[in-house]
C-alpha cells in the first residue's frame, strides 16, 4: 500500500504537466488574443503599440519558448502576473491566496453538510425501502438536483427577500428588512447560508442516491442478518456491519462531489458576488487571462488529483479484497 | 413402477425450463415500479416533444412577434413587443426579442435529447470500453488508461467543456466551410449544425473519463470473485469474460452513472450557455433561453422559470427513470 501511494505520488508530477500543457495549449491556440480581448472594445490600438505590449508580456515568442518559461517560473514557485490591467497590480500568487480560502470554506462547508445529512438520509431511506420515507427523501433529493443553480438561487432571492417579508408584514405586521445576501461577510455570517445551502440542495443526490444503493445492497446479506440474529442493536449493525461495506462507492463519489463543488462554486460565486477561487477562473477565462487560467486550472487539477488518491487508498482500507500491486 | 420412474428422469422427459433474460426480467420489474413508471412518462413526453415539437409548436419558433394589427403606441410603443405576458394568442408570453416562448421551448426539447443522446453514447462507448480493458488487464494499459483518464478527470469539468467549444469553434467552422465547398450541402454551413457538433464532443469528451473509473472500480472488485476466477480456471478467452460476465455485472452502478449523466449533460449545456458557449441565440435551447433571461429576473421572473422548471422537470424525469432502472437490474434488492 506503501509502495502504491508513493507510486500514485510521483505520477502526480506527469499528470500536472499534461494539464498544464494541454491548458497551454488551448490558451496558445485559441481564438482571440488576450490584449485584442482586453482593450478592443474601448480602445483602438495600432499595430506598434499591440507589438510594443506583445513584446512586453513576452507574447511575440514560439510556443516552446513560452511554456518553457512558464514551467521554469512556476518550479520557482512564480504563478507570474495576470494580464489584466488597472485592478492594482497584485501577482496571481496574491490573488490565489486572497480568494482561495474563501471557496475552500464554502466547499468544505458544504461538503461536510453532505456528508452528515446525506449519508443518514441515503441509510433511512434503504432502509425503509418501498415506503412513503423512502419516496419523500428520494424525490427531495432528486428534485433539489433537477433544478440548476442559475435558476434556483434567483428563485431562493425572489422568496426570500420580496415574498417573504412581503407576507410577514401582511400576516403578522413584523417588518422584515430582508437584504440581498451579496458579497463575503465570513463563513458564520448570516448571507453565508443561501449560498451554501444552494451548493448542498442541489448536490445532495449523489450522496443520498449512492448510500441507498450500498446498503441496499447488503441490507439482505446473511451477515446482516446475523448479526441481528445475535441480537446486536440495530444502530450497530447499521454502522458497523452495513454501513462499512456499502460506503465504497459513497467514497468513491467524494472525488467527483468535491469537483462537483467547485464547478457548481462558479454560479454560486457569480450570483452572489462571492470573491472566491471558482469565479476568479471563470472571469479569466471570459478575459482570455491565460496566467491566470493556467494558475486556477493548475490548482484546481491539483486538488481533484489528490482527492482521488485519497479515494484509491479507502478502496483497499473499506475493501480489503483490493489489492494494490 | 421404478422402471417408470428412472424413464422420468431421462433429460428428454424433462420440460424445458424457460430461460428469462436479464432484460426482460428487469423490464417487468421497471413496470411495477410507480415513480419510474412517473420517470418513463416524463421521459417519453420529452422525446415526444423532440420528436413532433417542430410540427406542433404554434408558432415559428424563429419569428419575432411583430404587433402590426394594433396600434404601437398603445402596446409598448414599438411595432415589437418583447416581454409580453402570457395571453390567449401566445400562451407563455414573448421573449426580450418577442419570440414565442413556448414554441421555443418544445424546439429547445430537440436540442436536449440530441445533446443527450449523442453525448451518453459517445461518451459510455468510450468510457465502458476503456474501463472495462483497464480493470481487467491491469498493468501497464491500466496504468496508461487511468493516467489519461486522471488527466481528463483532473479537469474542471466546465472549464474543459469550455475550452474545448471556444478553442474548437474556428477549426470545425473551418473544416465544414471546406466541406461544402467541395460538396456543396448547404447544411454543412448551418450554425446551428456546428454548434451542435461542437457542443457534443465537448460534452461527451467530458463524460467518458467517469464511466470508465466506475467500470474500473467495479470490476477490479468483481476479478477477486469465485465465479470469475473459476472461467480463468477453464481456459475462457478473456475478451469473453469482459463481455459476459464482467461487463453484465457492473452494469447497475452503470445505469445510475448514465442516468445522473443524463440530467448532468442538460445541466452542463446550460451552464456552457451561461457563459456565452453553448448553442448560440436563433436556435432554441433551454439553457440559452434562461441566460438570456438571467439579467432581467427582477422584472420577469417567469422567462427563467419557465425553461428552468421545464430543464428541471426533464432531468428529475431522467433521474427517476434512472433510479428505476438501478432498482430493476438489480434483482438482490428485489427479494425481501
Amino acid at each position: 500500500m506503501f509502495v502504491f501511494a508513493l507510486r500514485r505520488i510521483i505520477l502526480f508530477f506527469p499528470v500536472l504537466f499534461a494539464i498544464l500543457f494541454i491548458t497551454f495549449t488551448f490558451g496558445f491556440f485559441a481564438p482571440g488574443d488576450p490584449l485584442e480581448i482586453q482593450f478592443g472594445e474601448d480602445y483602438v490600438l495600432d499595430e506598434e503599440v499591440l507589438a510594443r505590449l506583445r513584446n512586453l508580456y513576452g507574447l511575440d515568442r514560439p510556443f516552446w519558448v513560452q511554456f518553457g518559461d512558464y514551467v521554469w517560473k512556476l518550479a520557482q514557485g512564480d504563478m507570474g502576473e495576470p494580464l489584466r490591467v488597472g485592478r492594482g497590480k497584485q501577482s496571481i500568487g496574491e490573488m490565489v491566496w486572497a480568494a482561495f480560502p474563501i471557496s475552500a470554506q464554502i466547499g468544505v462547508a458544504a461538503g461536510f453538510l453532505l456528508i452528515f445529512i446525506g449519508i443518514p438520509l441515503g441509510t433511512l431511506a434503504a432502509s425503509k425501502q418501498n415506503t412513503w420515507i423512502d419516496y419523500i427523501i428520494v424525490t427531495g433529493s432528486i428534485m433539489g438536483n433537477s433544478i440548476h443553480v442559475i435558476v434556483l438561487a434567483p428563485l431562493m432571492m425572489v422568496i426570500s427577500v420580496i415574498w417573504l417579508p412581503d407576507f410577514l408584514e401582511q400576516i403578522f405586521g413584523i417588518t422584515w428588512n430582508n437584504k440581498i445576501p451579496i458579497g463575503w461577510h465570513g463563513l458564520f455570517s448570516t448571507r453565508t447560508i443561501m449560498p451554501v445551502s444552494i451548493l448542498v440542495i442541489t448536490g445532495l443526490l449523489t450522496t443520498v442516491r449512492l448510500t441507498r444503493a450500498g446498503v441496499l445492497e447488503v441490507i439482505r446479506q446473511n451477515y446482516v442478518r446475523t448479526a441481528r440474529a445475535k441480537g446486536l442493536l440495530e444502530t450497530r449493525v447499521v454502522s458497523k456491519h452495513m454501513l462499512k461495506n456499502s460506503l465504497t462507492p459513497v467514497l468513491t463519489s467524494m472525488g467527483v462531489t468535491l469537483s462537483g463543488l467547485v464547478t457548481g462554486a462558479v454560479f454560486i460565486e457569480r450570483i452572489f458576488a462571492i470573491p472566491g477561487f471558482a469565479g476568479m477562473g471563470i472571469n479569466a477565462f471570459q478575459s482570455r487571462d491565460y496566467p491566470v487560467i493556467l494558475a486556477t486550472t493548475m490548482i484546481g487539477a491539483s486538488l481533484i488529483i489528490l482527492a482521488n488518491l485519497l479515494v484509491d487508498l479507502g478502496y483497499g482500507f473499506l475493501d480489503p479484497r483490493v489489492r494494490y500491486e | 413402477m421404478s422402471e417408470q420412474a428412472f424413464r422420468a428422469t431421462k433429460v428428454e422427459d424433462f420440460e424445458e425450463v424457460k430461460q428469462r433474460s436479464l432484460w426482460l426480467d428487469a423490464l417487468e420489474r421497471l413496470v411495477r415500479n410507480k415513480t419510474a413508471v412517473f420517470g418513463l412518462f416524463v421521459v417519453s413526453i420529452i422525446i415526444f416533444l423532440a420528436m413532433f415539437g417542430s410540427v406542433l409548436a404554434p408558432k415559428d419558433y424563429l419569428e419575432t412577434f411583430m404587433r402590426t394589427d394594433r396600434d404601437p403606441s398603445t402596446v409598448c410603443g414599438r411595432a415589437v413587443c418583447p416581454h409580453e405576458g402570457p395571453s390567449g394568442e401566445y400562451w407563455l408570453g414573448t421573449d426580450k426579442v418577442g419570440r414565442d416562448i413556448l414554441s421555443r421551448l418544445m424546439h429547445g426539447a430537440r436540442t436536449a435529447v440530441f445533446a443527450a443522446a449523442i453525448t451518453i453514447i459517445l461518451g459510455q462507448a468510450i468510457g465502458i470500453t476503456m474501463g472495462a480493458v483497464s480493470g481487467y488487464l491491469r498493468g501497464i494499459v491500466d496504468d496508461v488508461i487511468m493516467r489519461i483518464v486522471d488527466i481528463l478527470y483532473a479537469f474542471p469539468d466546465l472549464l474543459f467543456a469550455a475550452f474545448l467549444s471556444a478553442s474548437l469553434r474556428t477549426p470545425i467552422v473551418e473544416f465544414m466551410g471546406n466541406l461544402k465547398a467541395r460538396t456543396g450541402w448547404e447544411i454543412l454551413d448551418e450554425t446551428i449544425i456546428i454548434d451542435y457538433i461542437i457542443l457534443f464532443g465537448a460534452l461527451a469528451m467530458v463524460n467518458w473519463s467517469g464511466t470508465a473509473r466506475l467500470i474500473r472500480g467495479q470490476i477490479l472488485s468483481l476479478r477477486e470473485q469465485d465465479f470469475i476466477r473459476a472461467e480463468i480456471a477453464l481456459g475462457v478467452p478473456t475478451w469473453i469474460i469482459i463481455r459476459k460476465h464482467l461487463v453484465p455485472n457492473a452494469i447497475a452502478p452503470l445505469v445510475v452513472g448514465i442516468s445522473s449523466s443524463v440530467g448532468g449533460i442538460l445541466l452542463l449545456e446550460s451552464s456552457l450557455s451561461f457563459f456565452g458557449l453553448g448553442i448560440q441565440p436563433p436556435a432554441a435551447s433551454w439553457g440559452d433561453m434562461i441566460n438570456t433571461a438571467l439579467p432581467q429576473w427582477r422584472l420577469y421572473p417567469w422567462e427563467v422559470l419557465m425553461p428552468g422548471l421545464l430543464l428541471g422537470i426533464a432531468v428529475f424525469g431522467f433521474n427517476y427513470l434512472g433510479d428505476g432502472l438501478n432498482d430493476a437490474l438489480n434483482p438482490r434488492q428485489i427479494r425481501r
